[in-house]
C-alpha cells in the first residue's frame, strides 16, 4: 500500500514534458541524419540513380583542394588561439583591474565584433584596406606603395585573431572579475608590481577560463566562414566551410552527397571540441570556489606603463573595429571608389535608393527585423521550454537533452541550414509519396491529405519560418545556457516553499519560476535578437524568395560583385546591431556571462 | 623610535567620509591593535597604511620614508611599502604550493634560489610546518593557511607586520591557539605590528596598546589596562567588557563623584565627564564587578532573580525587577554557585559604577 502510494507520488508523467522534448530531439537529430544518411549516398537523395556507399568520401578525400583547405583551416584555428588568447587575457587583465585610460567605454566597444557579421567586418576589411580599400589608398598617396596585403593567409590569420579577442576576453573577465581581489593585494603587498600581478597571480589563477577560452577560440576558427569567404577569395585561400560553399557548383548539378561529406569530417572536429568545451565549463565553475574574498578592489596603477598599455588597446581597437566599421559607414555613402577618386566628389545615397526599389531587398530586411524581433521573441519561448524541461529535475530525460543541446552547436550554420534545407525538401516529398502509394495509402483521406496537407508543408520551405527554425536550432545551446542561467537564479527555497505550500510542478513554473526569471528572459530576447540580427552562413541554403534575410542576402550579393548594395546593407545591418546594443545597454542587460 | 607615523587620514569612499582625522604612532617592536565595531574604519585605515586604499588627506610616514602626504599628493605604490600583510582571508595563492607562496616575496627581491630554499625552510620550522611545504594551500586546515599566510607575510623581514582580522576565519577552540601562537611569535621576533580586530579579548590579549575607532575617529587609545579599568567614554566603557547599564538621572556631583537616580533606586559612582544634577545619564557597571551578598548593603539594589545560565567556569545570574518589561531594571552577575541567597542584595562598589553623560 504504502509503497504504491510512493511510485504514484514519484512516476509523475508530464505531457507538455514529452512533448517538448520529442520536438526538441526531433529538431536536433532529424537534419542531422539527413546529413549523414546524404553523406553516404553516390548523389543527391532526390536522383533515381542513387546508391549508397563512400563514393562521395572517396571524392573529397582525392581533392587537393580538400586538403588545402584542411591545412590552412587548421592554421586558421591555431592562429586564433595564439593571437586571441593572450591578447583578450591582457586586455581583460587591463579592463577588469588596472586604471587602464578610457577602460569604462572600452566594454562596450570589445563587445562589437561579436555582434557584427564577420561578413560585414570582412566586407569592411576589403573596403577600407582592400587593394583599391579608403586606407590603402590614402596610404599609397602618403608613402607610395601599400604597407599590408590583407588577401594573403597570414594576414587572414591576423584579422580573424584580432576580430575574435572578445570571445576570448568575455570567458577570461568574467573569470578575473569573480576572483578575489585579495590574492593580488597580497602579491603587491610582498613587492609584486602589476605586470608581476598579472603573469604570477591573475592569469594563472584564471586558467581554466584561458584554457576554455583556448578550446573555444580553436573551435570557432574551424568555423569561420564570412571572413574567409570575403578576404580569402581573391588569391584562392580556403578552409573546409568555404571549400563546401565553393562545391555548391563543382559539378555542375547540385553535389549535397559531397557537401555532406565534407560536412562529416567537419562535425567529426567539432564534436568532441564541443563535449571538450562543456566539460572545461565545468571544472572552471568548480575551480572557482577557490578563490579569494571578492570584494571592490581599488584599481591597480600601471605608472609609466598606462599610455603604453593605453596605446595598444587603441591599436588593437582601431584595426579591429574602427577599420572595417569605418570602411562599411564610408562605402555605404559613396557611389563609387577608386585609385584617384575624392570622397567628396563621390558622396551620396544611392545605394540606399535602390535597395527601396528593389523588392527583394527590402523583403530582406524586413524578414531580418521580424526574425530578430519576433522570432528571438519565439526562440526564447521555445528555449524557456526546453530549460523548464531540464529545470531542476536531475533524471535520464534531462541528462538526454543537455547533451542534445550541444549538438547543433557543433554543426556550423551553414551546414544547418543545408540540413534543413533537405528536410523541408524531402518530407513533404517523402509523406507525398507515402500517401500515394505507400505505407499511408491506407488512410481513407489519403488524397485529400495529398492536396490539403502535403502543398502548405511543401510552401512553408518559402517562408520564413524556415530560417526561424534553423536559426533557433542553430543557436539553441547559446541560448538554453542563458534562459538556464537565469532560471536557476531564482532560489530553490522560493520554489520548494510553494511546493510546500501546495503548488504542483506546473503550478511553480507558472507562478513562481517564470514570473521572477522575467527580467533575465527580456533580457535573453535581446541578446538573441542581435545573435538573429548577426547570423548570415543558416540563411544561405534556405535564401529563396520569400526566405531573404540581410546575412544571407550579403552573402548571396557578394558573389555578384554588388558592392553598392552590400555596403548599404551591411551599414543597415550595423545600424539594427547598434540598436540593439544600445537597448540592451541602456535596460543593464547583461551582453555576456 | 617611531616605526610608523599617520597624521590626520582622511579617506571617502564615493562621498561617503570612512576616515575623519586619524592619527597614530607605531614605536618599534610594538603590537598596536585597531578595534572597533564594524563600519568603524578600522580595515580601512590598515588597506590605506599598506597602499590598497588611496585617502584623500593626510600623511603616513614609515621610518623616513613618506609613504602617503596628501599635501604634496604623492603616493608610493603598494609593492613599493616592503610591508607584511596578513589578509583577513589569507589570500594564498592556490595555484602555488605552501613553499612557492612563501618564497614568492623573495623572488621578487631576486634573492638567490638556494637562499631563498633555506629562507623559506627557516619560516616553516619557526611556524611548526616543516613538513608541509610542498602541499598547496586547498590541501592545509585553516590554522595551518593562517601560519603560511603569516609566514609569506615575515620571510622577507618587513618593518612592520599588518594583520587584518587574522584569527576571525579560524573557530573558537582554534582562535585560542592561533592567540597564544601569534603572541609569542610576536614577542620572540621582535615584530612591531598593527592588528585589526573586532573582538576586545583578542585585542587586550595579543597588543600592547589599543586604538578604538568609532565613526571614522579614535575614540580613545592606551594600554589594554588602561582601555579596560579607565574608559574615557561612554563608547568605550561599553565596546570594552560585559557590561550592565543602568540609565538614570544624575542627583548631585561633588569631587569626581556623582549620584545616579532611577526610577526606585539611588547608586553613587565616579563621574566620567562633565555631569550637572538634572542630567540624564548612564551607569556602567563590569559584570564581574557586582558582588552578591546576603544583606543589604551600601549601594546595593535588592532584585529577584529571573535567569540563571551555567558558562563551565562559573554561573550568570540575570535578576529583573519583579513584573518588569523588557525595559526594566536589570543587572547580571557572576556567581561561583547556582544558589543565591534569597532575597538578594546586588553590591555595585563605587569605584566600579562609572556614570557617563548620556
Amino acid at each position: 500500500m504504502a509503497s504504491t502510494t510512493l511510485s504514484r507520488r514519484t512516476w509523475h508523467p508530464s505531457w507538455p514534458r514529452a512533448l517538448v522534448t520529442t520536438l526538441t530531439l526531433l529538431a536536433i537529430y532529424v537534419p542531422l541524419a539527413f546529413i549523414v544518411w546524404q553523406s553516404f549516398l553516390s548523389a543527391p537523395f532526390f536522383l533515381p540513380d542513387k546508391n549508397v556507399g563512400l563514393d562521395a568520401y572517396r571524392f573529397i578525400f582525392a581533392d587537393p583542394d580538400f586538403y588545402r583547405a584542411l591545412k590552412s583551416g587548421f592554421a586558421l584555428a591555431f592562429g586564433l588561439v595564439v593571437i586571441a588568447v593572450p591578447l583578450g587575457g591582457v586586455l581583460a587583465f587591463l579592463v577588469a583591474r588596472t586604471d587602464l585610460p578610457g577602460r569604462r567605454w572600452i566594454q562596450p566597444m570589445i563587445l562589437v565584433p561579436v555582434f557584427v557579421s564577420p561578413m560585414v567586418l570582412g566586407f569592411g576589411y576589403v573596403v577600407a584596406a582592400g587593394p583599391v580599400g579608403f586606407f590603402s589608398t590614402w596610404a599609397q598617396a602618403l608613402f607610395g606603395f601599400i604597407p599590408w596585403n590583407i588577401y594573403s593567409l597570414p594576414a587572414i590569420i591576423v584579422i580573424a585573431g584580432l576580430t575574435h579577442v572578445p570571445y576570448a576576453y568575455l570567458y577570461i573577465s568574467s573569470a578575473l572579475h569573480s576572483l578575489g581581489s585579495d590574492v593580488e593585494e597580497a602579491a603587491r603587498s610582498v613587492g609584486a608590481t602589476p605586470l608581476q600581478v598579472m603573469t604570477a597571480v591573475s592569469l594563472p589563477m584564471v586558467r581554466p577560463a584561458l584554457s576554455y577560452a583556448s578550446v573555444l577560440l580553436f573551435f570557432l576558427g574551424l568555423e569561420v566562414f564570412g571572413l574567409m569567404l570575403v578576404l580569402g577569395d581573391p588569391e584562392g585561400h580556403l578552409v573546409l566551410s568555404t571549400y563546401l560553399y565553393k562545391l555548391t557548383n563543382k559539378l555542375g548539378i547540385p553535389s549535397y552527397h559531397l557537401m555532406a561529406a565534407v560536412s562529416m569530417v567537419l562535425i567529426a572536429f567539432t564534436i568532441p571540441l564541443v563535449m571538450l568545451q562543456r566539460r572545461l565549463l565545468r571544472t572552471a565553475a568548480r575551480y572557482a570556489t577557490v578563490k579569494g574574498k571578492v570584494t571592490r578592489p581599488r584599481v591597480l596603477p600601471l605608472g609609466k606603463w598606462r599610455w603604453v598599455a593605453g596605446a595598444v588597446v587603441a591599436l588593437w581597437l582601431v584595426v579591429a573595429i574602427a577599420v572595417p566599421l569605418a570602411g562599411v559607414v564610408l562605402r555605404a555613402f559613396v557611389s563609387g571608389w577608386g585609385v584617384g577618386v575624392s570622397l567628396t566628389d563621390v558622396l551620396s545615397i544611392q545605394a540606399f535608393r535602390s535597395i527601396l526599389e528593389q523588392p527583394t531587398l527590402l523583403r530582406a530586411i524586413i524578414n531580418s527585423v521580424l526574425i530578430g524581433v519576433i522570432g528571438g521573441a519565439l526562440a526564447v519561448a521555445c528555449y524557456t521550454a526546453i530549460a523548464l524541461a531540464m529545470h531542476r529535475k536531475p533524471d535520464q530525460v534531462t541528462r538526454v537533452l543537455d547533451y542534445s543541446v550541444l549538438v547543433p552547436r557543433a554543426v556550423p550554420g551553414l551546414l544547418a541550414g543545408l540540413a534543413f534545407l533537405w528536410v523541408f525538401l524531402f518530407i513533404p516529398m517523402w509523406l507525398d509519396r507515402s500517401l500515394e502509394e505507400g505505407w499511408l495509402a491506407v488512410l481513407p483521406f489519403a488524397s485529400w491529405l495529398r492536396e490539403h496537407a502535403i502543398e502548405p508543408l511543401r510552401g512553408l520551405r518559402s517562408t520564413i519560418f524556415s530560417v526561424w527554425l534553423a536559426y533557433s536550432v542553430v543557436w539553441m545551446a547559446y541560448g538554453l545556457r542563458l534562459i538556464s542561467a537565469t532560471l536557476l537564479q531564482v532560489a530553490p527555497e522560493l520554489e520548494e516553499a510553494a511546493r510546500s505550500v501546495g503548488a504542483r510542478r506546473a503550478q511553480v513554473t507558472r507562478n513562481i519560476t517564470v514570473p521572477l526569471a522575467k527580467f533575465g528572459l527580456i533580457g535573453s530576447w535581446l541578446l538573441m535578437f542581435l545573435i538573429f540580427e548577426r547570423e548570415y552562413s543558416t540563411g544561405v541554403y534556405l535564401l529563396t524568395p520569400g526566405t531573404e534575410t540581410i546575412g544571407s542576402m550579403l552573402v548571396s550579393l557578394w558573389a555578384t560583385g554588388a558592392i553598392d548594395i552590400v555596403a548599404a546593407l551591411s551599414f543597415i545591418n550595423i545600424v539594427l546591431v547598434v540598436i540593439g546594443m544600445g537597448i540592451a545597454l541602456r535596460f543593464g542587460v547583461k551582453l555576456h556571462d | 623610535m617611531i616605526e610608523l607615523t599617520v597624521e590626520a587620514l582622511h579617506l571617502h569612499y564615493g562621498s561617503n567620509p570612512v576616515l575623519k582625522g586619524v592619527s597614530m604612532e607605531l614605536a618599534r617592536g610594538e603590537v598596536v591593535t585597531l578595534l572597533g565595531p564594524s563600519g568603524s574604519g578600522k580595515t580601512t585605515l590598515l588597506r590605506a597604511i599598506a597602499g590598497l586604499e588611496l585617502p584623500r588627506q593626510g600623511k603616513i610616514v614609515m621610518s623616513d620614508r613618506v609613504l602617503f602626504d596628501g599635501a604634496s599628493g604623492t603616493e608610493m605604490p603598494a609593492e613599493q611599502r616592503d610591508l607584511g600583510i596578513v589578509f583577513q582571508s589569507y589570500a594564498l595563492w592556490p595555484h602555488k604550493t605552501v613553499a612557492e607562496n612563501i618564497a614568492y616575496p623573495l623572488k621578487l627581491r631576486r634573492v638567490s634560489a638556494s637562499e631563498q630554499q633555506s629562507r623559506v625552510q627557516a619560516i616553516l620550522d619557526q611556524l611548526g610546518m616543516s613538513k608541509l611545504g610542498a602541499r598547496y594551500p586547498n590541501e592545509l586546515s585553516g590554522g595551518q593557511q593562517q601560519r603560511v599566510a603569516i609566514g609569506r607575510a615575515l620571510v622577507y623581514n618587513p618593518p612592520v607586520l599588518l594583520l587584518d582580522e587574522p584569527l576571525s576565519n579560524l573557530d573558537a577552540k582554534l582562535r585560542e591557539e592561533a592567540r597564544a601562537f601569534l603572541r609569542e611569535l610576536i614577542i620572540r621576533l621582535g615584530l612591531s605590528a598593527i592588528m585589526v580586530t573586532h573582538d576586545q579579548g583578542e585585542a587586550m590579549a595579543i597588543s600592547d596598546r589599543i586604538l578604538l575607532l568609532n565613526d571614522g575617529r579614535i575614540e580613545q587609545q592606551g594600554t589594554p589596562q588602561a582601555m579596560y579599568g579607565s574608559p574615557q567614554t561612554l563608547f568605550c566603557a561599553e565596546f570594552m567588557g560585559s557590561n550592565n547599564r543602568l540609565p538614570g538621572t544624575v542627583a548631585s556631583v561633588e569631587a569626581g563623584r556623582a549620584v545616579l537616580q532611577g526610577n526606585g533606586w539611588t547608586l553613587r559612582g565616579e563621574a566620567k565627564g562633565v555631569l550637572q544634577p538634572g542630567q540624564a545619564a548612564i551607569a556602567v557597571v563590569r559584570v564581574e564587578r557586582v558582588r552578591i551578598n546576603e544583606a543589604a548593603g551600601d549601594n546595593a539594589l535588592s532584585l529577584p532573580r529571573s535567569a540563571s545560565m551555567y558558562l563551565g567556569d562559573r554561573w550568570e545570574h540575570l535578576f529583573r525587577e519583579a513584573n518588569g518589561g523588557a525595559d526594566s531594571l536589570a543587572l547580571r552577575v557572576y556567581n561561583a554557585s547556582e544558589q543565591v541567597p534569597n532575597p538578594c542584595h546586588l553590591e555595585l562598589p563605587e569605584d566600579a559604577v562609572w556614570i557617563f553623560p548620556a
